[in-house]
């Protein structure tokens, strides 16, 4: 790891090193599926592929969970309901984007209901690219998500409470408004 | 049981009583009628006591160049598993229609969805104006065939802006080494 001589002096740095290195080592994804991609994850997650020996695995709650998977289009209903789940998060929090629609809407480019580009709305470590992903390019994308955060690149989070205003205006621009606001919720 | 007869006996009733403009069968089991608009609660409860007593689906077709809204109504009948649609046109300018909602009550969320995706408002619903899908929707509704889908997205979700040119080059530079490699 890139821990240098110099860090053992600084102890803020080395401990955050440390840290990154064990955050790496265990993820738990939250089961919140949105678009097609979700049904890759079943096979990545079974016994052929086996996304346990990276020491991954499902967390049902938000609060529990590290990584948040955007598997596919968005709709601007879903995507509400995404920043309310995103900002339960504890952190340190990563999003993965799949799919060309996460990147620019793919095939919903013109609908009125489904969102362009995700990294305007929350903070995306990493995109995932296919139509869909292959399981490899699942595993091969949590394989670097890891690498990433035992490195300290993986800095979505940290960029997310620095430009709050940016993504706060965008989501409104595109929701009008956040809050979740439906007669089952009254 | 012999259901042909049965519903060919139907038709010819409601033929005698209402000025039904259209008759046919799209499909087998299924038998499809346009009527005049006054006449389809009429019919909608002559229908259910002859045993129609699912309604499947309500939904609307923009008719833009007639300048007309279609309603469809889809009925079911367990008995004899045959489909019935009514149909009917309104006024696309201002469109309303009367509510059904007394005779079948699930058609309470169909006609909400109606209002939202075309605009027609139902009378004696009492709240088909709330929103059902779409929330906080602040254009015309999105399944009018004027309604511009994509001018909507590129204005409220900003599209990601690709340099051409750069990418073009990237791509030269790419065969440029893949000749070098294969000469070497
Ligand atoms: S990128 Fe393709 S597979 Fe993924 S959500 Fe979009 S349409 Fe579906």
């Amino acid at each position: 790891m890139n821990i240098f001589e110099e860090d053992l002096n600084d102890t803020i740095t080395f401990w955050e090193k440390i840290k990154n290195i064990f955050r790496g080592k265990s993820l738990w994804m939250l089961h919140y599926c949105t678009g097609c991609g979700a049904v890759e994850l079943p096979p990545t997650m079974t016994a052929r592929y086996d996304m346990e020996r990276l020491g991954m695995g499902p967390m049902a709650t938000p609060r529990q969970a590290d990584v948040l998977l955007i598997t596919g289009y968005l709709s601007v209903k879903t995507l509400r309901r995404v920043i309310y789940t995103y900002e339960q998060m504890m952190t340190p929090k990563y999003v993965v984007g799949f799919g060309s629609c996460t990147l620019n809407g793919g095939i919903y480019y013109d609908s009125y209901a489904v969102i362009n580009r995700l990294d305007y709305y929350i903070p995306v470590d990493l995109y995932l690219a296919g139509c869909m992903p292959r399981p490899e390019a699942i595993m091969n994308t949590f394989k670097t998500l890891e690498n990433m955060i035992t490195k300290g690149e993986a800095n979505g989070w940290k960029k997310y409470v620095e430009n709050y205003d940016w993504y706060r205006n965008n989501q409104i621009r595109s929701l009008g408004e956040v809050y979740v606001k439906d007669e089952f919720h009254e | 049981m012999n259901s042909t007869n049965d519903t060919k006996e139907l038709i010819s009733i409601l033929e005698q009583s209402f000025d039904i403009k259209d008759f046919t069968t799209p499909k087998k089991n299924e038998i499809s009628i346009v009527v005049d608009q006054n006449n389809v609660p009429t019919i909608l409860t002559y229908l259910k006591d002859k045993g129609w007593k699912q309604l499947s689906l309500v939904t609307c077709i923009d008719w833009i160049e007639e300048n007309k809204f279609e309603l469809a109504y889809v009925l079911f009948n367990w008995t004899n598993g045959i489909t019935f649609l009514v149909k009917t046109k309104i006024d696309r300018k201002n469109p309303e229609y009367i509510s059904i909602i007394d005779i079948f009550p699930g058609a309470r969320y169909y006609e909400r969805d109606i209002h939202e995706f075309f605009g027609v408002k139902f009378e004696g619903n009492s709240d088909f104006e709330k929103p059902l899908f779409l929330e906080l929707w602040d254009d015309k509704p999105p399944m009018r065939k004027d309604f511009d889908p994509l001018e909507y997205s590129k204005r409220k979700f900003p599209d990601r802006k690709y340099d051409v040119e750069l990418s073009k080059n990237a791509v030269k530079e790419v065969i440029k080494e893949g000749e070098i490699n294969e000469r070497t």
